[in-house]
């Protein structure tokens, strides 16, 4: 349970604001005309915070006893996700093209 | 007490744990493995049905029952046990690096652990397509297809979701929907553990709180629903009366190989037809095993709600809402990544 306050205020009525303004946010982004690129900054940025605040405050990553081994705990499977994504999901200019027969849709090496 | 009436009170790992005679850790409990048989039959038989997004071998059908009805029967056994927990013991670790911290919660952290895996492992599948296919707005721009001829491209489902606010509608709500309750239901954990309440009062404000997180998650599988399959009407004066179609009768499917947008139609009136499977796969694998978390989400919070207006949570026993708080959150966290990767770009 959170035992801190935000700008004086209860800490998940703060997050629960907070997370519905960037939301608005990221939607009027979309409606807006602007280049893929920037859309793709714009979506980014806000979704690092939104994380943030959900883990921090409603998770209690912040602010508990306990808070600071439950993150590492929760980092923990962060080095296999970057193994994953940048060495496998970036790598490799063949995946996409030259699957193997049997990694095609319909056909299962069996 | 009699040697008899102690017999009564004997533990079993198939019905509630009789905390007031048997004090201390609780007996085993059969749950977790017959829900894994359950699992294991309804989804092998699930995967013999179907292939390929089509139906193939009905005969499987009442296996599927089966598992079902196994996985039924293992909740029920896990609700008749929790249900009498009066949150009287709660085993914490001894040892490093979690002493002192309760062990349902550093079991449900090392949970969610695996799961952030397996929703990295559809991430970087999803990011790997994006970014090795070519786009099909760009083989359509750079006029490198013939009528007739499917090209394998990448389609996300973005193309068709974002080009309109009333395609938008249903996922943007959904994400407006998620967030309130993810803060419902630390609300709920926060009024359990009020202690300036009386009883009554405590259980119908954790009542509330509970069921509008069901409401929520409840409308969350509505209009995914909508999304995917039924698609709806538009009053005359919205859209030009158009109706907003669900994206399999857009054609956005895993089997599809023709896929025809009407964006994809140059000046002389050909159409290009798109090679779809990958792109529609990725889109559907990664935002229905979110769904499927959700629906997760929805039969535990039936439950949980059903506990709360018996009373069943205090200020000394909140612990579940908590621990099920956890998991509904990082549910959220997933979709606070799907919506902006998978909706809007």
């Amino acid at each position: 349970m959170a035992h801190y306050t935000i700008l004086g205020k209860d800490p998940y009525w703060m997050n629960f604001y907070g997370l519905m303004a960037l939301t608005v946010i990221e939607v009027a982004a979309v409606g807006i005309d602007l280049s893929k690129s920037t859309t793709l900054a714009i979506l980014t940025v806000i979704a690092i915070p939104k994380f943030l605040m959900i883990a921090g405050i409603f998770m209690h990553l912040y602010g508990d006893g306990d808070s600071k081994v439950l993150t590492l705990t929760a980092l923990f499977p962060a080095f296999f996700i970057i193994v994953m994504v940048l060495f496998i999901g970036l790598t490799h200019p063949e995946a996409t093209t030259g699957l193997p027969d049997w990694c095609r849709p319909g056909n299962y090496g069996l | 007490m009699s040697d008899e009436h102690h017999g009564d009170h004997h533990p079993s790992a198939w019905g509630p744990h009789d905390w007031e005679h048997n004090p201390g850790p609780p007996h085993n409990s059969w749950a977790p493995l017959i829900l894994s048989m359950g699992f294991g039959t309804f989804l092998f038989s699930l995967a013999s049905i179907y292939n390929w997004g089509e139906l193939e071998n009905a005969s499987y059908i009442p296996l599927a029952l089966v598992g079902l009805a196994v996985i039924t029967a293992g909740l029920v056994v896990w609700w008749r046990q929790d249900a009498s927990f009066d949150g009287s013991y709660e085993p914490r670790a001894v040892g490093a690096p979690f002493k002192n911290i309760q062990i349902r919660k550093v079991a449900m952290w090392v949970f969610l652990m695996s799961e952030m895996m397996i929703f990295s492992s559809l991430f970087s599948t999803y990011m790997r397509y994006r970014l090795g296919l070519t786009p099909c707005q760009e083989v359509f721009d750079s006029g490198n297809w013939v009528e007739g001829t499917s090209v394998v491209c990448f389609e996300p489902a973005s193309h068709l979701i974002a080009s309109s606010w009333y395609h938008l509608a249903p996922g943007a709500i959904n994400t407006f929907a998620l967030i309130t309750s993810s803060f419902t239901i630390v609300m709920a954990l926060k009024t359990a553990k009020r202690t300036d309440l009386i009883s009554a009062e405590r259980s119908k404000l954790v009542t509330r709180y509970l069921g509008t997180t069901w409401l929520l998650a409840l409308l969350f599988i509505t209009l995914k629903m909508v999304e995917w399959f039924i698609g709806f009407p538009m009053p005359g004066f919205l859209n030009d009366g158009h109706a907003i179609q669900s994206l399999y009768e857009e054609g956005y499917l895993i089997n599809n190989d023709a896929y025809q947008n009407h964006h994809y139609v140059d000046a002389a009136g050909a159409h290009m037809m798109a090679d779809i499977q990958v792109s529609a796969t990725t889109f559907y694998v990664t935002t229905g095993t979110h769904g499927v978390h959700v629906f997760a989400g929805v039969i535990g919070l039936t439950y949980m709600t059903y506990k709360a207006h018996t009373g069943g949570y205090t200020p000394d026993n909140a612990a579940s809402i908590e621990y099920f708080g956890l998991y509904w959150h990082f549910v959220d966290l997933v979709w606070v990544l799907v919506f902006p990767f998978f909706y809007l770009y």
